[in-house]
């Protein structure tokens, strides 16, 4: 198997997934953001937010908080410490793959 | 790929500009603090008016407690209006390495053009040349530093409205500067340039230095004022439009 091909199956399917891509990147830019914003943002179903939600949260990239805004309970989904390095893995790796030359250079 | 997946986390950056309260609120407080330096240079000194600039120009604490207000109320106005339209995002804490990195070369952005004026006036009379023509300097040297600002700001977060915000004050600062050029440069008389810099000068050789210096503050009064209504415009628009694309707060489906 060539290196370029290799790589391409060593990618973390988990973040691999646009939909849970698309969560991950909006969310390695901030502390935590609740299930609105990812919504609107998204522009995923509830149900289908929830989904790549719960599977990000399985596998560990990602905490679910439920807190109070004043008197309004409110949840916030924030990136865990695995989640980022797992996020940078990944551009490191869809870099190699797609610009090899740049990323041995 | 990687510049895609970039341009989205540069949404989550932008997020806090999204409903344009801190463009207005920024607008606001730039016109007021423009528009006082401006007034102060115009208005006659013994004249009511003056009088009520001269304490807003001298009560420090008046702008810091209208500084912390805006704040205040910019928090209160996103969880009122746009948090139940759009959603909550908490922004990322800058790591207090990143901070300390960040105020000492705030800090040394800030002193050493200062002590580069200053430490030269003890040993260069050219360098006091420089200082009697700051009115045409000055303003287009500043709207380029807060342009840049703006520029960046618009990479950071993608957002293009900065990045022409940046241009225009850009401009505006080099228009303060033609403008100051067109009413002449300041006298610069010869004793100034020679005389002590320790010891008090003469008041027929202080006269222009203290013309130069109005002129100066002038021209920053005129900048920030500009600035302040580009802002103020900008922030008007994005709100507008944020407020059609988002006439209601969002609700459950039944």
């Amino acid at each position: 198997m060539s290196e370029p091909l290799r790589n391409l199956s060593d990618l973390d399917r988990v973040i691999h997934e646009p939909a849970r891509l698309l969560l991950v990147a909006l969310l390695s830019s901030v502390e935590s953001a609740d299930f609105l914003f990812l919504l609107k943002e998204s522009g995923l179903t509830k149900g289908n937010l929830s989904v790549h939600l719960s599977r990000l949260e399985e596998a560990g990239y990602l905490r679910v908080e439920k807190t109070f805004r004043g008197k309004i309970p409110h949840t916030e989904f924030r990136l865990t410490p695995k989640g980022r390095s797992a996020f940078d893995q990944y551009r490191k790796d869809i870099g190699s793959i797609v610009n090899p030359k740049k990323a041995r250079g | 790929m990687d510049s895609r997946i970039e341009s989205v986390m540069k949404r989550g950056r932008g997020y806090w500009f999204v409903d344009g309260f801190t463009e207005i609120l920024a607008g606001i407080l730039f016109i007021l603090l423009g528009g006082i330096t401006l007034l102060s240079g115009i208005v006659p000194p013994s004249s009511f008016l003056s009088q009520f600039i001269s304490l807003a120009e001298s009560a420090a604490i008046v702008k810091f407690l209208g500084l912390i207000l805006a704040v205040l109320g910019l928090w209160w106005l996103k969880d009122r209006f746009t948090y139940p339209r759009t959603g909550f995002v908490r922004e990322k804490g800058v790591p207090r390495s990143q901070l300390l990195v960040f105020l000492r070369n705030a800090v040394l952005i800030a002193i050493l053009p200062v002590l580069g004026l200053i430490i030269p006036l003890f040993f260069i009379p050219a360098v006091r040349g420089a200082i009697f023509s700051m009115p045409i300097w000055f303003p287009p040297v500043l709207g380029i530093f807060w342009g840049a600002l703006c520029i960046l700001l618009g990479e950071w977060t993608a957002l293009r409205r900065f990045r022409l915000l940046g241009v225009v004050i850009l401009l505006a600062g080099i228009s303060v500067g033609a403008w100051q050029l067109s009413l002449g440069m300041p006298n610069v008389p010869a004793g100034a340039l020679r005389a002590n810099i320790l010891s008090p000068l003469p008041d027929v050789l202080w006269a222009p230095v203290e013309e130069s210096l109005n002129r100066a503050l002038a021209g920053v009064g005129l900048l920030t004022l500009l600035s302040g209504i580009a802002f103020a415009v900008s922030g008007l628009a994005t709100f507008l439009r944020y407020r059609k694309e988002n006439p209601v707060p969002y609700r459950e489906e039944l």
